[in-house]
């Protein structure tokens, strides 16, 4: 379990593990069947793959180049999958092979190399949104013994049947839950069990978009068609108030986006309740979304999970906080509660929240660039921090690993820009602590309070209104005014910003130091430039007393090392020796070479 | 009725010769508060029929339920004396009009450190001594204190009724009695005798010493009665008090005084002591308790004890009380030998700014405090926080010692970081208020010369607990209070429910605040810390942050102390760490530091900023090390001050020195994080052996060498024999001889071990004095209480750190405490393998 809540494994410590990992090529159903003929096996495969859907839509919408995108496991079957789809669709078909950040997102940038219209995802996704190319996910089909599931369900669950529970699972079961939900309803009579539904597409309205409507009203249909039957289709509104939420503020672009600044009115408010003609409240989390009956609370309902242990559900659970959570694993066919630990890695958040609001300087790494709005997320911490007179500085440094990290050492925090499962990072190796975008905004933002609610998907952090067609950086000045508003209520902002705060961390007052933003240095040096004659009188440490009190200047100040000194006439003049000679494993000139190299050959 | 007003007061604050300032300390349930009662009732504040009772100067319920100081207070008093007693003052004095700003401190250990604040503002010291009891530990922890900050002692020797009532001793056995408790108090004073401050021993016939009974409220010196008895003997007042201690007889046969205890015929004489001083309060405290009307009425009339006529009803003891308080009344004779022998603010001060101020004692922040100067820079000491009746908000407590403060003045906090010339920790803000402390209430003042103690409003944003606001910008800092208790015992705390956390939070910073020893934070974990110095203290403040300071329902863990990660021996092989790239090696080797380099370093003794060369020398000489290698220490840690040293031992390595900022952060990580627990190292020192490095800087940058300096460290340490340390008390137990079977066997059970037991003269009391993990203490009173049917009362007081047995690499009970606190933690229950942190070539 505390596996599960420990954070995803996206960094690398080194290359070796990447090179010595053992991928499990779970996929049984193909794997098995190895053995049998070829025509088996392209059967098998148009089942699992659905390439019938994905033809059908890619000729539906007339994409001509698409990019397949394969997590590890899967690249096996790639060769037959975007062999079977060029076959039906005679269009480009591109594997895309390696992932720059991780597997569960979409890869924008890769398919923009070959001006993809389209990107198939295949395998587990985190469904973030994403901001320009449609994307058609197929996650395969897993096996799983439905009848079993239901059972342990039943042992879970048995003594109250009334008791209010919501079916989430791992994206590669989704095929089966509706069977799920029918054995649990029906058979043994459980009343309140709500499934929730995820999307098998996302952005296909953007190429139709002269048609709003329409697109939409295919775009919730064909989702619908895959995994709640057609019974949403009258529904049609309010899944496009849904699905348009959930590209976020993606649709850029997009006409339709007025639409979807409603449904983001509340966008803040963890959840997003969105009441309906069909006076039904739904709530959608990370590409899935759920029907709870009127007036209901997600806090009265327990949650069951369908999947092993994995980034998915470690973010289910935090984010679920409030609600039991019991998963069962289809392959060790287990079931299991699994909040027990939930405090304790929500604690240790918090803590990461404490450490985030003493740092002076922050660093902005940037962990994917698929993720619709990530611009906007970075633009808009940047702008928090800089409010706060703290130092912002950026980096896309692809996967996070500790020594990267720590080359940087003024930074006293990072936060990490990702996609929803890929945020939660917490490892003691790092050398400062890595916190999610909502963990800042709890931070900096007065307007936040830690209430033991959880966001990991920043696009719920997004400012709310006037999203679409607004300059992005007043947006965030918009929304850091607005953050500002507790401060400026009580009278002199002025005498509560240099105001110290008190360190949970060390338990003492922690005075701010404010650092003067780029473009006051730049001001700053202009009007230096300005006043500098040929000649100035040089200051006592022949230093620009002006721009050191930048944060770079700071930190350099503080370092013992500082750069190369040249002390002519005071290195004594040295004969020069030998150096080192050897490869760094080991150089000759260390003990235990010669028997080394024995050893090699 | 308060018998003096502010304006008088304020009119004294300039004249500060005529300033006394000064706290009164002692053993817990030596009486203390009660006897600062009869201080206030002589000024009026209360009604002298309530002094004694009323405790006024515990201004807390709990205070008041339980019968003992948690807080200390503050009060300013007027006082006048007598015109001819004035004259005595050896100090300069203009007129015969005092304030006295008294503060009343507590006495359980767990408090000390309201103590240590109190001391810090006052001059002088009323040490109070429980006839009886005599000496205790809390005594002479606190008199320590006391001379420590230079601050001059005069001692009340309280309980006499107990003695004479309770005890029924005779005149010479309690003679004997005050000639020990006054002999021990020197004994101590003598030890920690300080050049500057000059000769501070008590003594009777000086009149530094007073006998009293706070419960009756009456009190004496020798100076009294030798007043009284210069004009009928008419002899010189100074003469007389020689005469009535010490081996000083009268012979009334011969009317002559002698010293020797026997008259030319071989009678025993009666001691003048006895027969001057205690004879009169023994036949009065005789003939009132046994009910003799005519003699109590003859003595009365000889006394000039008028009676009022409802007085005229007592009897027994409620006529003892009035009489005695008629006779000898307490607050006279305390407060006159308060103005007459503790020092002025201008004596004191003279004498103390050596040790207060950091700076140098030649500029002019140092010598405006050394004159004591009103028109100097501003130079205010915080010492702590008083919460004031506006929910989350404090006045800053604290003494002027130099300028004055007014409301209004633009002023520089310093905090206790601040470092001059920077400006970390340093805020430039106006006073909004000046208050005086009146114990219970507060009364506005204009502003406040030098020499004064005050409460300032609009302070306490700004600062944490303490810390120094002055109007100089060149202003170093009054040296930080260092306090005798540390903040070992920790309990976790949440909120029962999570919406309440922002209050939570919100208490744990008031908290902070008001107590100058707790400590709050997050643990890496996320819990809530509360940690102080005894259960006690713990218990008073989650009291208080349930109650007062969050007002939100909370939940607390047990209690749990900290360890520390050391190492025994030195590094059996020098250990190798590799940088992720493969392309950095560092060579270490850990080896003990040494107890006493340890306690050096956390005494400040031998400190993180010390000039390298003059700290090399002492390491040289104190500690043997080598000269050149105490040259090249790199860094204290963790914390950059902590008992942890790392030293650099390679020669001729290139671009060493660019990677030292690298290996410094790496080594107080590690150090504030050890490998097996996550607890702070202690004691350790990690020698540098070798370090190789790539050629090109990118290679080895902070990435490369945190993470391969940090393995090298665990890695040296896990090979040194690796060992844990616990806290240990100090538990100091007074019981009777019967009971210390019962003691002995729960002291046992809790792997604590006696190293001291006496009896303590002439009672039959024994004192046990015991060394007990603090692990094992939580409940100790309690289990105590039980076992002795409630004779026993220990007194605890952190003491040292002591190594458990074994070595945490091989020896399986100290890897079950360490995988026990691994689970608290959370962490992964099972101990790293050293190849986690140790590479090979």
């Amino acid at each position: 379990m505390s596996n599960a809540l420990s954070g995803p494994s996206n960094f690398a410590d080194d290359g070796s593990s990447v090179i010595a990992r053992q991928i499990e090529t779970h996929h049984m159903r193909l794997a098995q069947d190895d053995t049998s003929n070829e025509q088996n096996k392209v059967k098998l495969c148009r089942d699992i793959y659905e390439i019938d859907r994905t033809v059908r839509l890619i000729k539906d919408r007339g994409y001509k180049r698409i990019a397949l995108q394969f997590p590890d496991d899967l690249l096996r079957d790639s060769g037959l999958v975007a062999q079977l789809i060029r076959d039906e669709t005679g269009g480009g078909v591109y594997i895309l092979a390696d992932t720059s950040y991780g597997s569960c997102c979409v890869d924008e940038v890769a398919a923009q190399h070959i001006a993809a219209d389209a990107i198939i995802h295949y395998g587990r996704s985190c469904q973030s949104p994403t901001s320009r190319l449609p994307v058609i996910y197929v996650f395969g089909k897993q096996p799983i013994d439905v009848l079993d599931c239901a059972k342990s369900f039943d042992g879970i669950f048995q003594e109250n049947k009334n008791q209010g529970v919501i079916l989430m699972y791992d994206v590669v079961y989704a095929h089966c839950i509706d069977e799920l939900h029918k054995t649990l309803t029906e058979v043994m009579n459980y009343t309140n069990v709500v499934k929730s539904r995820v999307e098998t597409e996302s952005n296909l309205s953007l190429v139709l978009s002269e048609n709003t409507n329409r697109a939409c009203r295919s775009g919730a249909g064909s989702c619908c068609a895959e995994s709640t039957e057609s019974t949403e289709v009258n529904n049609s509104t309010c899944n496009i108030g849904g699905q348009s939420c959930s590209s976020g503020g993606s649709c850029g672009s997009n006409s339709q986006a007025e639409t979807a600044t409603q449904g983001h009115a509340n966008g803040c408010a963890g959840d997003l309740p969105l009441t309906t003609q069909g006076q039904k409240e739904h709530r959608r989390r990370f590409g899935r979304v759920y029907d709870l009956p009127e007036g209901a609370n997600i806090e009265d309902y327990s949650l069951f999970y369908v999947g092993d242990e994995s980034p998915t559900l470690s973010n289910i659970i935090i984010t679920h906080s409030k609600c039991q959570t019991y998963s069962y694993n289809p392959v060790t066919k287990c079931g299991r509660l699994e909040s027990a630990q939930v405090n304790r890695a929500l604690m240790r958040r918090y803590f990461l929240v404490q450490k985030a609001k003493d740092a002076d300087i922050i660093g902005i790494a940037v962990g994917t660039l698929g993720v619709s709005s990530y611009t906007t997320m970075i633009k808009h911490l940047k702008a928090l921090i800089e409010s706060k007179g703290k130092k912002a500085y950026t980096f896309v440094m692809g996967k996070l690993n500790v020594p990267k990290m720590a080359n940087f050492m003024e930074i006293d925090c990072f936060v990490y820009v990702a996609c929803a499962e890929n945020s939660l990072i917490d490892s003691k190796e790092f050398y400062r602590p890595i916190v999610t975008p909502y963990e800042l905004e709890l931070a900096l933002s007065k307007s936040r309070e830690w209430t033991g609610d959880y966001i990991t998907d920043f696009q719920q952090l997004l400012p709310d209104e006037g999203m679409v067609g607004v300059d992005k950086v007043k947006i965030s000045q918009h929304q850091l005014e607005a953050a500002s508003d507790v401060e400026d209520d009580e009278g002199n902002s002025d005498d509560e910003d240099d105001r110290p705060h008190f360190s949970l961390v060390t338990g003492q007052f922690k005075q701010s130091r404010r650092y003067a933003t780029n473009k006051e240095d730049t001001k700053e040096l202009s009007e230096l430039l300005e006043t500098t004659k040929d000649l100035t009188l040089r200051n006592k440490d022949t230093s620009v007393a002006r721009l050191m009190s930048s944060a770079a200047g700071e930190f350099l100040a503080k370092r013992e090392f500082t750069g190369l000194e040249v002390n002519l006439g005071e290195t004594p003049v040295e004969l020069a020796v030998e150096g080192r000679a050897g490869i760094a494993r080991g150089y000759n000139s260390e003990s235990g070479y010669e028997t080394r190299e024995i050893e090699k050959y | 009725m308060v018998n003096f007003s502010i304006d008088q007061i304020r009119v004294l604050m300039d004249k500060v010769t005529n300033v006394r300032n000064m706290s009164v300390i002692a053993h817990v349930d030596h009486g203390k508060s009660t006897l600062t009662d009869s201080l206030v009732s002589k000024a009026g504040i209360i009604s002298a029929a309530r002094a004694g009772d009323a405790r006024f100067m515990d201004t807390r319920p709990d205070e008041q339920e339980r019968g003992i100081t948690i807080k200390s207070t503050a009060i300013s008093m007027y006082f006048e004396m007598p015109e001819e007693d004035a004259k005595e003052i050896k100090q300069k004095t203009e007129g015969n009009a005092f304030l006295i700003n008294l503060i009343d401190s507590p006495g359980h250990v767990d408090f000390s450190s309201e103590v240590t604040a109190a001391l810090r503002v006052t001059d002088g010291a009323l040490v109070v001594v429980d006839c009886v009891d005599g000496v205790c530990v809390q005594t002479e922890t606190v008199l320590r204190q006391a001379l420590g900050e230079r601050i001059k002692p005069v001692v009340v020797i309280n309980k006499v009724d107990r003695a004479l009532l309770e005890l029924q001793v005779s005149k010479e056995d309690l003679y004997q009695s005050f000639l020990r408790t006054v002999e021990s108090v020197n004994v101590i004073i003598a030890t920690y005798h300080d050049e500057a401050l000059g000769d501070v021993q008590v003594y009777p016939e000086k009149g530094t010493v007073a006998f009293a009974s706070g419960l009756h409220g009456w009190a004496f010196t020798i100076a009294q009665f030798a007043r009284m008895y210069a004009k009928r003997f008419g002899v010189d007042k100074a003469k007389m008090m020689e005469r009535l201690w010490g081996e000083n007889y009268f012979n009334p046969a011969t009317r002559k005084w002698t010293t020797k205890g026997t008259s030319a015929e071989g009678k025993p004489l009666e001691r003048a002591f006895s027969m001057f001083v205690l004879d009169p309060i023994f036949k009065l405290f005789d003939s009132t308790m046994n009910f003799k009307k005519e003699q109590t009425t003859t003595m009365l009339e000889k006394l000039n004890i008028v009676l009022k006529n409802d007085e005229k009803e007592l009897e027994g003891k409620a006529l003892l009380k009035t009489v005695m308080k008629k006779f000898l009344p307490a607050g006279d004779s305390l407060l006159e030998m308060i103005v007459v022998n503790l020092p002025s603010p201008v004596t004191a001060q003279k004498y103390r700014t050596a040790l207060l101020y950091e700076g140098p004692l030649d500029d002019e922040c140092a010598t405006s405090i050394e004159s004591c100067n009103p028109n100097g820079p501003l130079m205010l000491y915080v010492s702590k926080m008083v919460p004031t009746s506006d929910k989350g908000r404090f006045y800053a407590f604290g003494r002027v010692f130099s300028g004055t403060v007014r409301a209004g003045l633009k002023v520089r906090i310093q905090g206790p970081n601040y470092v001059p010339g920077s400006k970390n920790d340093l805020f430039v803000k106006s006073i909004q208020r000046i208050v005086l402390m009146m114990g219970r209430y507060v009364e506005p003042i204009e502003d406040c010369p030098a020499g004064n103690i005050v409460g300032l409003v609009g302070v306490d944003q700004f600062l944490l607990k303490s810390g120094t606001i002055t109007t100089s910008e060149t202003a170093h800092n009054l040296k930080v209070m260092k306090f005798s208790v540390s903040p070992v015992v920790q309990v976790a705390v949440e909120c029962k429910s999570p919406n309440d956390l922002p209050k939570l939070v919100e208490g744990l910073k008031r908290l902070a605040k008001s107590d100058p020893c707790v400590l709050c934070f997050t643990s890496d974990s996320g819990e809530h810390i509360v940690a102080g110095s005894g259960e006690l203290h713990l218990e008073i403040c989650l009291k208080d942050l349930e109650e007062d300071h969050a007002q939100v329902p909370i939940r607390k863990s047990d209690p749990v102390v900290q360890y520390k990660e050391t190492v025994q021996a030195e590094s059996s092989i020098v250990a190798l760490a590799k940088s992720p790239n493969k392309h950095n090696r560092i060579f270490m080797k850990a080896m003990p530091l040494g107890e006493e380099l340890s306690r050096a370093i956390e005494d400040g003794k031998i400190n993180a900023r010390d000039e390298f060369k003059a700290r090399a020398r002492i390491l040289s000489d104190e500690f043997e090390w080598d000269n050149q290698e105490a040259r090249k220490i790199w860094a204290f840690g963790p914390d950059a001050t902590g008992p942890n040293v790392m030293v650099d031992l390679t020669k001729g390595v290139a671009y060493l020195n660019e990677v030292k900022d690298s290996c410094v952060s790496a080594f107080q990580w590690a150090t504030r994080e050890g490998c097996f627990t996550d607890e702070n190292m202690r004691g350790c020192r990690f020698n540098i052996m070798d370090v190789v490095l790539h050629a090109d800087a990118i290679h080895r940058g902070g990435g490369q060498i945190i993470p391969a300096c940090r393995s090298a460290i665990y890695a040296a340490a896990y090979v040194a024999q690796p060992g844990m340390m616990e806290p240990v008390y100090l538990v100091e137990i007074t019981c009777p001889e019967n009971a210390m079977g019962g003691i002995y066997g729960v002291l046992t059970r809790r792997r604590g071990h006696v190293f001291a037991e006496e009896q303590r003269p002439g009672t039959p009391m024994y004192i046990i004095k015991a060394y007990l993990p603090i692990a094992e203490s939580f409940g100790f009173t309690g289990d105590l209480r039980a076992a002795t049917g409630g004779q026993a009362f220990p007194q605890s007081v952190f003491d040292h750190w002591e190594m458990l047995p074994g070595n945490i690499a091989e020896d399986l009970k100290l890897q079950e405490l360490v995988k026990n606190i691994r689970k608290r933690k959370g962490l992964n229950v099972e101990i790293p393998p050293l190849d986690r942190f140790l590479d090979r070539l």
